[in-house]
């Protein structure tokens, strides 16, 4: 199966501080991988440089579908069939997401867009949310369904989801993963980012990548989620590595 | 063309019954005594003049009305009544019946004097400064809408305030007022030509009688040349409210000096704001709500943006009288600053005297929100596309609140266009 995303020698920094020292991922078409580790390691940075976000210097490859990202700005990296659902979403006040569904079927030129709005607002119950405010107002659980459902409509190659089951009770946590389950097709491959396992209990997921200190330490299956979830990333990674403290202080002149 | 003088303050009120020649008296020795404002003044400040009333003259007739553009006309399918008042004459009237007194000042001076002397000229006071005094001695017509006690009119008048002849001054005078538990909506649309060079000094009065409501919405996009200084003073009853929004598009220099008396208790008032501006304009407004009944509320919300090298100007002062007890007041102020040669100032004021009271501010000023465009952008849309996304929601936000949702909708597309053509013309 050909590759969704090719993740190669990423390296990142903010300011002084390197963040991502060199990552390498494959996601293929048709799967669904997650990536974890500790607080800090680096998945959320990753999540940002994949993207585009211009506050971090940084290098390396990222191919989607086999064309380089890294270099275009953010919104071309979205046409090229990349895809982020946002840990925080933002609120937009004042333009309704369906000003925002609106100016994305523009942008796409794809005859097929009104139909995938419309089918994924049935399929999400995205009806009364669609004349609000983008992200306006609505609970963690909302805005999760929100970034699903505007992935739905987006039709990506690639989906990154940062930490989609952050700040979610296990009802949504469960909805959330079914939703990730149901996407899953062979045009497109899922990367989602976690701190727990939990949302593992719900999904099958072809591969795990555990990064630490801004580093992939370990690839494989499901299993070790299991690891993971008997003795936690101390176990797995050893005593020395750690939750990297920035190497900046404040006072310095 | 004729100068501001005795003459012409006579010619202006040759048709005056007495209390109004009494007005424009005074009103001309303020005009002769008062100088030109000084930015030195806090009500001032930030504003320069460059100009003097020498510079412009009266006209004895109207120039050559524009006809109403399609968009308004479109907001406006079905009007109570229209007219409009062009170089400060008052043309094109439709009463639009009988429900309610609605025509040119002028003629309704002649007719029902006595109906209208509580309300005319009656609102801004000659010597606050040289233009409401200029304004008083000189105004020749205007318009003029009193509801009966107890009539609802749920369709807007229509005022169509035109300036049509280069070089000229024009003092349009709208006076509103609801009698006793009516309610009406007027709309009120300032344009000009681009090239015109003129001066406008409009005074807007309001009676809102008590438990009335009286929705406002004034359309400001006067052309490139045109200076605007507008006066508004309104007067709420008891249990009565205004509802007030107004957007400032246009114009070299449009200034706004408003004063909303909340004086009946129960009275209240929600008075909202979007203004735009591009180039060289100034857009100043001074705003100042005075809270004298028993619990009473009010609500400023104002958006503005510049770009280019413009400058906007928003003093907001909230005054609570030792009375005014129980009373809700609100400003926010919100101001996007688009370009690195544009300015804002936002300047809000308290002064309260009472101790049992609600009352808060806000005021924010910055450049469109990076997370937000980094978000919209990540859904594939491109930088100016997300950046006008984000203009028309930061507008959005007040224009939702203006009394009349089809006027709303217009002016919208107004400033998504005026935003893209400065994007084109690489201003942002």
């Amino acid at each position: 199966m050909s590759v969704a995303l090719e993740v190669s020698g990423v390296r990142a920094s903010y300011g002084d501080l390197e963040i991502l020292k060199g990552v390498d991922i494959e996601v293929p078409f048709g799967e669904v991988h997650v990536l974890m580790g500790p607080n800090g390691s680096g998945k959320s940075t990753l999540c940002h440089v994949l993207m585009g976000k211009d506050e971090y210097d940084a290098t390396g490859s990222a191919l989607v579908d086999g064309t380089e990202v890294m270099g275009l700005p953010v919104d071309e990296r979205a046409q090229a069939g990349l895809f982020e659902a946002f840990q925080y979403p933002v609120e937009i006040p004042g333009v309704s997401l369906n000003d925002l569904l609106r100016e994305m079927g523009e942008v796409r030129n794809d005859p097929e867009f009104d139909s995938r709005v419309e089918s994924a607002a049935a399929t999400l119950d995205m009806e009364r949310f669609r004349e609000r405010a983008v992200n306006g107002g609505l609970s963690g659980g909302e805005k999760k369904r929100s970034e699903m459902f505007q992935m739905a409509v987006a039709g990506p190659k690639v989906a990154i989801l940062d930490e989609i089951d952050s700040g979610l009770d296990i009802d949504a946590v469960r909805e959330v993963a079914h939703l990730v389950e149901e996407l899953r097709s062979d045009d497109l491959g899922v990367l989602i980012i976690t701190h727990y396992s939990r949302i593992l209990r719900y999904m099958n997921p072809d591969k795990i990548h555990v990064m630490v200190d801004g580093e992939v330490v370990r690839t494989g299956g499901p299993e070790i989620a299991s690891e993971l979830e008997a003795s936690g990333y101390v176990d797995l990674i050893g005593n020395e590595a750690s939750v990297p403290e920035p190497h900046v202080t404040p006072f310095d002149a | 063309m004729k100068t501001l003088d005795a003459q012409a303050s006579a010619a202006a009120g040759a048709a005056d019954p007495g209390w109004l020649a009494a007005r424009r008296k005074a009103a001309l020795d303020y005009y002769d005594k008062l100088g030109m404002p000084s930015d030195r003044e806090e009500v001032w400040r930030y504003v320069d003049l460059d100009f003097t009333f020498d510079e412009f003259g009266l006209v004895d007739a109207p120039g050559e009305a524009h006809e109403i553009d399609t968009g308004i006309v479109a907001a406006l399918p079905d009007t109570a009544g229209s007219m409009r008042l062009v170089d400060g004459h008052a043309t094109s009237v439709d009463a639009g019946g009988d429900r309610a007194v609605f025509g040119s000042l002028r003629k309704l001076l002649a007719d029902k004097a006595d109906l209208l002397e509580p309300y005319v000229a009656q609102g801004t006071p000659s010597d606050l400064n040289k233009f409401a005094a200029a304004h008083t001695a000189f105004s020749g017509d205007g318009a003029v809408l009193i509801v009966p006690a107890g009539t609802a009119i749920e369709q807007p008048y229509f005022i169509d305030v035109q300036a049509a002849t280069d070089g000229t001054v024009s003092f349009p005078l709208i006076t509103l007022a609801t009698g006793q538990s009516s309610q009406a909506s007027v709309v009120i649309r300032y344009r000009s030509d681009d090239a015109l060079n003129a001066l406008v000094v409009p005074n807007l009065e309001f009676a809102v009688g008590d438990n009335s409501q009286l929705k406002v919405t004034v359309v400001q996009h006067w052309g490139a040349n045109t200076t605007s200084i507008s006066h508004l003073q309104a007067a709420v009853g008891r249990d009565a409210s205004l509802h007030l929004g107004e957007a400032g598009l246009g114009g070299a220099l449009s200034r706004l000096q408003l004063q909303i008396d909340l004086e009946g208790n129960g009275s209240s008032a929600n008075v909202v704001g979007a203004y735009f501006g591009d180039e060289t304009q100034t857009l100043d407004y001074r705003y100042t709500m005075h809270h004298q009944g028993l619990n009473t509320d009010s609500d400023m919300f104002l958006k503005g943006a510049v770009q280019g090298e413009s400058l906007s100007i928003f003093t907001g002062m909230i005054r609570i009288d030792e009375e005014a007890q129980k009373t809700n007041a609100y400003q926010t102020n919100r101001n996007l600053i688009l370009s690195d040669g544009a300015a804002a100032q936002s300047v809000p004021n308290l002064e309260i005297l009472a101790n049992d009271v609600r009352c808060g501010h806000g005021s924010t000023m910055g450049p469109l929100d990076e997370e937000q465009r980094y978000y919209l952008m990540s859904r594939g849309l491109d930088l100016p596309r997300s950046n006008r996304l984000l203009v028309h929601g930061f507008f959005n936000e007040a224009l939702e609140r203006f009394p009349e949702p089809a006027i709303a909708d217009v002016v919208t597309s107004w400033i998504d266009a005026k935003y893209r053509a400065a994007q084109e013309a690489g201003r942002v």
